[in-house]
């Protein structure tokens, strides 16, 4: 089937009628929706809290912006790239004016509409996306002097939003923007020295936040502080503009014995204490106790540690279908980036993928002990309203780049 | 993906990346799920687990007629959970500052302080810290269970107690000694707290029950709960009224001689049941630690003492037993020495020159050359069988424990004087429990019994859950023989004999004094004495049996006899006794005498 080569706006609200489309990516997401909605229902038994309802109506909008994503020709974004992500500064300036964004718990993250309340950060996200996608869909890269105009204007368009995310603060939602980057320009042939720097400098970013943990865990000691009760203490001695809870958390995932486990530890260490209790075949489900009992904090069982969850009632083998079925979404979105036949659809696609990768990634590895604690949540699984609907919305655009793709 | 737009070796790459980081994520699953399993099991069983233990009331002490005499008060530490406040029940706080005696400022600040705490853990972005907000304030240490129904009454929620028992001897000093004491740690040190805490101190329950993270308790847990089992209530057969009168006179004694100690014993003989034991010094068990140690001994069983003359009873009882004399026998008690087994032994010295006496005469003069010669006429062997069964060198078996056995040599371990000098009190010890209880022998018709302190046990609920009952040792006078010493006995306070002023008319007081030389430094002292007056009354149906026993009363430039120190004493809580028991006087009319009919067996 032809199809019109053109970019005018009537032929991209057109609804298509292609028979083409792909099933694997959609039928792994309900399975991992659903799954997601019984074990948040699990989590929150003992609080009386019944928020699969209220996700259960965030997957039905969710799948509304699959839907309406996938059947959209992703080259519209090309051309609306700049309003996109106009209008997610806009929100992401918003949120941080103190009588626009509320405030809990310490940092203003949300727009509240009412019943409502919306993250600019996941829209952020999408911005990111397509206007990276776009600016090095219109640039020639190659080594590293003759990409350097495009790579400004990337540093901007990426470092502008993630800037003002972490002013929220919200240090993971920002850092998760990072390797979704630098994993379009790798595949845009930007020259290996380009990477072999950023490896570089990535390595001694984390170099640098050792040692000023390092620093940290002696200052206390040589102070006799206590890294609970004493926050605050050492922000002062430090240009890094690191929080010291977040400092904390890394001392807590890097040396979990120095630091208060009945405390700081806490989170981690119970659920390493979920996951390993679950065994092969798990306790069963609503039978888990980590979470029901409030070993597992109740306010993060249901989201951040949802996997804890999964992992304690359905054992070994529930924990590898969960990771099974999102490698199966992941390896699809990597194989639909293969397949595009422009640079744009394939970035698109490939921008997507590395994005909710580094969110399962982050998630699962956080709650079985493999990197620090952070506030990132588990696509698809989770509960959160804003970003169950960005991940649908991310996934719809790679259905559409598959539906819309060029064959020849 | 040959044809794709992107570099087909670094889309694989990336692709690779991707796998291999699921690949890692797989591997540390296997290790947490399959091969750390066990021991992040038990970790989790261990932390859930609680026993939550359920304190047992202690039971109280009673007297005789129900009086409390220990008894463990309920009280409540109270405290708040800031979590659980409400604005609207603040109103209610001045009521509830008054109610707990703190100014409203105070209580608020209290709130305040645990509210603040609280809020600031809430409103760390920390959620483990979140978890583990503050939960209790104490407000009070000590709350009466009253206050703390009025404190529920307001209905302020997050207000609540946890109960606690302390003990408390409302009497403050009364029978201290017998009752004893709980220390702080909550064991029971002495007396009848520490000897029968068997039934006093119940038994604690408990719950077995798993916790949740924020260590509350999970009720649906409960796997075992066994309630606590609340002590039972001892009942002593001490009277209240009777343990005043006789701590009221040892007041008295102490202000007036300044002893080193005295003891005061009442007793029924018919039933061997204790009405009244006390000592000076003493202490008060509500403040038992500002006391010296040795006010907390139980003299009465604890310390011995030479009898002196009120050991005379022996002499004459099993002399009058064995039938070798008549009350009306004659004894020359103005010689100074005698043969025996073939060798002459000096007889101990008298306060007043004797001529010729008879039992009767050596019984209420006191005469120590009479009591030698008696003690001669019986034989060594004899006369130690004898001592023997008056219970000396034994003990009482006073369920109190504490008691000490006395000393009372067998004659294969006297020397040659000691015959004479025993019969008369010395070379002999004894507590002041011993010497009262062979008193009671012979009042009651010649049987020792064992002296009674404990009455009854009463569970929780006051049900009888045991009674104790008189016990016999030994028959050691036949009735008859005790009736006549009973009759020899009354005339020490007859006329003639040593104490005359403790006669109280139509009672029958029988009784003996003795005033024994104190023992310094293996030497007998002139100047120290131990002074006592050992009786009963009525002497032909007795009803009390009263020992008075003063140690080294100080006398100003005389001695410190038995007849000046300690039957005063006798005489005047014999006059209260009358009084309070409703003894009636003994009419003129021919009585048979309770030993008559056999005596109590």
């Amino acid at each position: 089937m032809k199809l019109n080569p053109g970019l005018d706006l009537g032929s991209f609200f057109r609804v298509s009628t292609r028979e083409r489309s792909d099933w694997v990516t959609p039928v792994c997401l309900v399975l991992l929706a659903v799954g997601g909605v019984f074990f948040i229902y699990s989590a929150q038994l003992a609080t009386g809290r019944e928020q699969w309802q209220q996700q259960l109506v965030w997957l039905a909008a969710g799948s509304v912006a699959y839907v309406a994503a996938s059947l959209l020709d992703y080259r519209l974004w090309l051309r609306w790239a700049h309003w996109v992500y106009l209008a997610a500064l806009l929100l992401l300036l918003a949120v941080v004016i103190p009588w626009i964004g509320s405030m809990r718990m310490g940092a203003r993250r949300w727009l509240d509409f009412g019943p409502v309340s919306f993250q600019p950060s996941e829209a952020a996200k999408f911005a990111v996306l397509v206007m990276t996608a776009s600016l090095l869909t219109g640039a020639k890269l190659g080594s590293v002097r003759d990409s350097l105009e495009t790579l400004v204007k990337l540093a901007l368009a990426a470092g502008i939003p993630m800037v003002l995310i972490i002013a929220q603060p919200d240090l993971g939602s920002a850092l998760v923007i990072a390797p979704m980057v630098f994993a379009m320009l790798y595949v845009s042939n930007l020259s290996m020295r380009f990477f072999a720097a950023a490896v570089g400098v990535f390595a001694l970013l984390v170099g640098v936040v050792a040692f000023d943990t390092w620093r940290y865990a002696g200052f206390l000691e040589e102070n006799n502080l206590s890294p609970t009760t004493d926050r605050g203490a050492y922000e002062a001695h430090s240009w890094l503009p690191l929080r010291d809870y977040q400092r904390n958390r890394v001392l807590a995932f890097a040396a979990p014995d120095r630091i208060d486990p009945m405390g700081i530890g806490w989170n981690q260490r119970q659920s390493l204490i979920s996951v390993g209790s679950g065994g092969l075949t798990g306790k069963g489900w609503t039978e888990g106790t980590q979470a029901k009992l409030g070993y597992l904090p109740r306010s993060i069982a249901h989201n951040d540690f949802i996997f804890s969850v999964i992992a304690e009632e359905k054992g070994f083998l529930g924990s590898i279908t969960v990771i099974g079925l999102l490698a199966v979404v992941l390896w699809n979105g990597i194989r639909i980036a293969g397949l595009a036949r422009d640079r744009f659809g394939a970035l698109l696609a490939l921008g997507v993928t590395v994005l909710i990768g580094v969110h399962v990634f982050v998630n699962i590895a956080m709650t079985i002990g493999l990197v620090p604690v952070t506030g990132i949540p588990l696509p698809f699984i989770s509960y959160g309203g804003t970003f169950v609907l960005s991940c649908c919305l991310l996934q719809g655009l790679v259905q559409s780049v598959y539906r819309f793709r060029r064959d020849f | 993906m040959s044809k794709g737009f992107a570099s087909n070796g670094r889309m694989t790459l990336l692709a690779l990346a991707v796998l291999s980081c699921f690949l890692c994520v797989a591997v540390r699953l296997i290790f947490l799920h399959v091969i750390d399993r066990d021991d992040l099991l038990k970790f989790v069983e261990r932390a859930r687990r609680q026993i939550v233990v359920e304190n047992a009331r202690r039971g109280a002490i009673l007297d005789t007629k129900g009086n409390i005499l220990a008894t463990s008060r309920s009280f409540v530490v109270l405290g708040a959970d800031p979590e659980l406040l409400r604005r609207e029940d603040e109103r209610n706080w001045p009521e509830l500052a008054r109610l707990l005696h703190v100014s409203s400022e105070q209580l608020v600040q209290l709130l305040r302080r645990g509210s603040a705490a609280h809020a600031l853990a809430l409103a760390t972005p920390d959620p483990a810290v979140k978890e583990r907000r503050i939960r209790w304030v104490k407000l009070a240490d000590e709350v009466d269970e009253s206050v703390y129904d009025r404190i529920l009454a307001l209905k302020v929620r997050g207000v609540y107690g946890t109960r606690d028992y302390q003990r408390v001897y409302p009497g403050g000093q009364l029978a201290a000694h017998v009752v004893g004491y709980v220390n702080k740690v909550g064991s029971p040190v002495t007396g009848a707290e520490h000897h029968l805490n068997l039934y006093l101190q119940g038994s604690n329950g408990w719950i077995e029950s798993e916790k949740d993270g924020a260590r509350r308790e999970l009720a649906q847990f409960r796997s075992r709960e066994v309630p606590a089992q609340d002590g039972c209530d001892v009942v002593l057969t001490i009277d209240s009224v009777i343990q005043h009168m006789i701590e009221d006179e040892l007041r008295a004694i102490a202000a007036k001689y300044d002893p080193h100690f005295a003891t005061i014993i009442v007793s029924d003989p018919r039933t061997g049941a204790i009405l009244g034991m006390a000592n000076y010094p003493t202490y008060n068990p509500n403040e038992f630690s500002k006391s010296p140690l040795d006010a907390e001994r139980n003299y009465a069983v604890t310390d011995i003492v030479e009898p002196g003359s009120t050991f005379k009873i022996v002499a004459a009882g099993a002399a009058l037993n064995e039938g070798v004399v008549t009350p009306l026998s004659t004894f020359d008690c103005g010689r100074t020495s005698v043969f025996f087994k073939g060798r002459e032994l000096k007889l101990p010295r008298e306060d007043h020159a004797f001529g010729l006496l008879s039992v009767a005469q050596i019984v209420s003069h006191s005469s120590n050359r009479g009591a030698a010669q008696l003690g001669l006429l019986l034989g060594e062997e004899k006369f130690y069988e004898y001592a023997r069964r008056f219970g000396f060198g034994q003990t009482t078996r006073l369920a109190l424990g504490g008691e000490v056995r006395g000393i009372l040599e067998p004659p294969a371990r006297w020397d040659g004087l000691t015959i004479t000098r025993m019969p008369m009190g010395h070379a002999v010890a004894a507590t002041p429990l011993q010497i009262h209880m062979a008193m009671s022998a012979v009042a009651n018709g010649g049987a020792l019994l064992r002296p009674q302190i404990v009455r009854e046990i009463r569970d929780a609920q006051g049900a009888v859950v045991r009674t104790f009952t008189p016990e016999k040792r030994e028959q050691v006078l036949r009735p008859g023989t005790a009736a006549q010493l009973a009759q020899l006995l009354t005339g020490v306070v007859g006329p003639e004999g040593t104490a005359p002023d403790a006669a109280i008319p139509g009672f029958e007081i029988a009784g003996k004094t003795g005033t024994t030389q104190k023992l310094v430094d293996g030497k007998y002292v002139n100047n120290r004495h131990v002074a006592s007056f050992v009786g009963f009354f009525p002497a032909s149906r007795p009803q009390v049996v009263l020992s008075v026993i003063v140690d080294d009363a100080k006398v100003p430039g005389g001695t410190a006899y038995g007849r000046l120190i300690a039957a005063p004493s006798f005489k005047h809580i014999a006059e209260q006794l009358i009084a309070y028991l409703d003894i009636q006087p003994v009419t003129p009319a021919p009585r048979r005498f309770l030993a008559m009919d056999g005596g109590v067996r």
